[in-house]
């Protein structure tokens, strides 16, 4: 993600905007909980492919930075496989919170992923399972 | 023993080595897995928002079906297929909810009922019934050590490591099946089937899962780390229960080859077809022509008459 500004504006407003509503709601999550340990990030076996690190983008949620998030290619590199939510000692499911930002994109419009853009390659190889799953989870 | 089996989407197509061995196996062990009749696909990923209501629907469906057929009890091998019945079943009994919501949507639901000339009323399902992974019922129903008494081949000189991925582990305080840190049941169950059990510390880590689909470079630095996690512990051999895991575990291996020099192929079986195997079942009803790295050879060198 190149457009990330160098510096972040935080005030009152942000944090209780729309986007923090919303996220709360669809997600029953309490990002503001999270302190930071960086468990979920050395637990995240994707990481490579993350610009954001798990617990910078709980950060940036913390902070109500909706499009910092929102165009981040981290939630739609997270697998759910829940390994940061076994581990975390505040009880935040960090996949959770990616799944209310995916979705809360795909309200925006922001996302687009379809059979489209599946290689051939892909679709003869990979079990049905593995695209149902990423139809449901990144294409809205 | 009888128990009511649900297959899903992926048994059915690219992985029918997973249902072969299943139910060979199985037939050795006088368990009669009954296919579901009228099964639909399980969703795969269980829904994380809280407007899932949608998602959930066909999944109880599917398993009040099993539940108006008599059973008390339904199994599946597919781990995806598992986490999300079970996930599923669980908010049932637990999120009054989730049992309001859904048990309104059945209510109405007589499309199965239609034909039938007096239609019996529908029953408030509260999450009554046991979704099972298949290996539960091997270890509570069957036994390990009863299976250790059933073994026709040793398998002993195969050390193979138990990878056991996300979705049998993860939520534990949903699944139950096993400790998330530190799972016993697959190197159990490899015990059982007198085979050599290597656990390494990667067991329970990710695979990279779906993401492979969309962004196919994704998961082979997690398949790299798992595989050489397992090589190094001194395993020939990794063991898993998901077609998926299996998929980039083993699809993935012939890149990783030519991109690494050092790398070196390791076998992936499915957990039944070591049971088949240790159970007798021929090697040629294992399905062993779908790997990309063939563990015939290995078997050959371990003195396994395949």
């Amino acid at each position: 993600m190149n457009s990330r500004p160098s510096y972040f504006r935080v005030s009152t407003a942000r944090v209780r905007s729309e986007f923090m509503r919303r996220l709360h709601e669809l997600s029953g999550e309490d990002v503001v909980s999270c302190f930071q340990c960086g468990k979920c990030t050395s637990s995240c076996p994707m990481t490579e492919a993350m610009d954001l690190m798990p617990n910078q983008l709980i950060r940036f949620c913390q902070l109500g930075q909706d499009e910092v998030a929102l165009h981040s290619r981290t939630v739609y590199v997270c697998a759910s496989c829940l390994q940061c939510e076994a581990r975390c000692p505040k009880n935040i499911s960090i996949a959770r919170v990616a799944e209310a930002v995916r979705t809360y994109a795909a309200g925006e419009g922001l996302e687009h992923y379809g059979p489209d853009a599946v290689s051939l390659e892909v679709l003869r190889a990979a079990p049905q399972q593995a695209l149902v799953s990423a139809f449901r989870k990144f294409a809205h | 023993m009888q128990i009511p089996y649900y297959p899903g989407c992926t048994l059915k197509a690219k992985a029918m080595a997973l249902e072969q061995s299943t139910l060979e196996a199985a037939a050795l062990l006088d368990l009669e897995l009954t296919e579901i009749p009228d099964w639909t696909c399980c969703g795969a990923a269980y829904p994380l928002n809280y407007d899932r209501m949608a998602n959930l629907v066909p999944l109880i469906r599917l398993i009040t079906h099993v539940r108006d057929s008599g059973a008390n009890a339904l199994t599946t091998t597919c781990s995806f297929c598992f986490n999300s019945l079970r996930r599923a079943n669980y908010a049932m009994r637990h999120d009054p909810l989730v049992r309001r919501r859904v048990n309104s949507y059945l209510h109405d639901d007589f499309a199965h009922r239609d034909y039938e000339p007096d239609p019996a009323p529908y029953q408030e399902y509260a999450g009554e019934l046991k979704v099972l992974h298949l290996l539960e019922v091997l270890r509570d129903s069957v036994g390990f050590n009863e299976i250790r008494y059933a073994v026709h081949r040793e398998l002993s000189h195969v050390h193979a490591a138990p990878y056991y991925g996300c979705m049998l582990l993860r939520p534990a305080a949903e699944l139950e099946l096993d400790d998330p840190e530190f799972p016993t049941i697959l190197s159990e169950f490899l015990l059982g089937c007198s085979c050599g059990c290597v656990e390494f510390p990667l067991m329970n880590e990710c695979c990279g899962s779906y993401v492979g689909v969309s962004q196919p470079e994704s998961s082979l630095n997690p398949v790299y780390r798992v595989l050489t996690a397992a090589r190094l512990a001194g395993a020939n051999a990794i063991v898993t229960t998901c077609p998926l895991c299996f998929y980039n575990l083993d699809h993935h291996q012939r890149e990783l080859i030519e991109r690494f020099q050092s790398f070196q192929p390791l076998p992936v079986v499915y957990f039944t077809q070591l049971l088949g195997l240790a159970l007798g079942v021929p090697a040629e009803h294992l399905g062993f022509d779908e790997h990309l790295v063939d563990p015939r050879p290995l078997l050959l060198e371990k003195e396994v008459t395949v």
